[in-house]
């Protein structure tokens, strides 16, 4: 966490000490660069996605890199994420034809869990996908390779064509014009993206403004009765994000699960 | 990565059924969702592109209201028939879902 917890912490902010409350804010969400390159900034959300990267790639690597019939832990460990992955997530969405794409749907899975879950890391405490910078290259991605998908498999006129629902009156299509392709071109992966961003988005700044106030509130008057009420609230929160967490990443790759389905085949 | 093929977790068969209808049940709320809000964006734009050239700014939050309407109507149509099962056709993407399964 940033900012004005830091000033709250270093400052000895507290109730009664003449200072007003510091409140979290877009403040929080900003960094100051680690080091520059030109006019490139190099901050914590970058290299904290890029440690997730990493350590998603390292674990499966280790797990996997050399399998043995009778699994070791961290091989069972890792079959077990991808199998709840497939049963879970994929199978339910694309059926068996969709586990050649049982890899991407993996590591969307995990990269978003443990991207997540670094909001609650002491010291790092920041989900990346609290910027919606690092959602939107995401979103994106998921939204070519579905188009990509759809284009390939049913052609490009075809996959249009099938998304219009059959039997409806022609009056009807022509009213449904607009919506259709608005909902699917734009809305369907603004929607995937802006869900995941501002689940992260809030989840931090509610853990954030619990923190604050527990520290601000804590000092030798009835101010420290609405601390430890805060300090509550900070665990409910921590233990809600841990949550929120894991099923953000679940929605997200389910959902992406689906718009590939849809593009392996026609609707109707 | 080793090949998960052929494998199953324990209690698959129920737990892939109600694996289903949770993915299909989260892909038709966002969908609905998606529905709304296209609606008020597809027609309150159209609206103000009209009011733009035409001066009557009213056209846009009428746009926006009409496009509510289409969007709930066809939602209502669309989904709302599929729950009593007159309409089995009517849910969109991954309907013919899990014919290989």
């Amino acid at each position: 966490m940033t900012g004005d917890v830091v000033a709250a912490g270093s400052d000895g902010c507290h109730l009664f000490s003449g200072c007003g409350f510091p409140a979290p804010g877009l403040q929080d969400f900003n960094f100051r660069p680690l080091f520059t390159i030109g006019s490139f900034h190099f901050t914590k959300p970058m290299l904290v996605t890029i440690l997730c990267a990493i350590a998603v790639i390292a674990f499966f690597w280790a797990a996997f890199s050399k399998p043995k019939v009778v699994p070791g832990k961290l091989q069972s460990l890792g079959e077990l994420g991808v199998l709840a992955v497939r049963d879970q997530i994929l199978r339910p969405s694309m059926g068996r034809r969709g586990d050649k794409y049982l890899g991407f749907h993996v590591s969307l899975f995990f990269f978003i869990f443990l991207t997540n879950l670094m909001e609650l890391i002491p010291v790092i405490q920041f989900p990346a996908m609290s910027r919606i910078s690092f959602v939107v290259p995401m979103a994106l991605t998921v939204y070519v390779t579905y188009l990509y998908l759809g284009f390939k498999n049913q052609g490009a006129w075809g996959y249009i064509a099938n998304m219009w629902p059959r039997g409806v009156p022609w009056p009807i299509y022509i009213i449904l014009i607009p919506v259709e392709l608005l909902r699917f071109f734009f809305i369907q992966p603004f929607t995937l993206g802006i869900r995941l961003f501002a689940n992260m988005f809030a989840g931090h700044l509610l853990l954030a403004i619990f923190m604050v106030a527990t520290w601000y509130l804590a000092s030798i008057s009835i101010g420290l009765l609405f601390a430890v009420g805060s300090a509550a609230m900070v665990i409910f929160v921590f233990l809600l994000e841990l949550l929120v967490d894991l099923l953000q990443a679940f929605i997200f790759t389910t959902l992406t699960a689906t718009y590939i389905a849809t593009s392996l085949e026609a609707q109707h | 990565m080793v090949s998960t093929r052929g494998r199953r977790s324990p209690g698959h068969g129920e737990k892939n059924i109600e694996a289903e209808s949770r993915a299909q049940g989260l892909s038709t709320g966002w969908e609905v969702f998606s529905y709304l809000i296209a609606g008020m964006a597809a027609y309150g734009g159209i609206g103000w592109l009209i009011g733009h050239f035409t001066h009557i700014s009213l056209l846009f939050p009428i746009g926006m209201m009409v496009g509510l309407g289409i969007s709930v109507g066809w939602v209502i149509y669309r989904y709302g028939r599929g729950m009593n099962g007159e309409l089995d056709g009517g849910y969109g993407h991954g309907n013919k879902r899990g014919d290989d399964r």
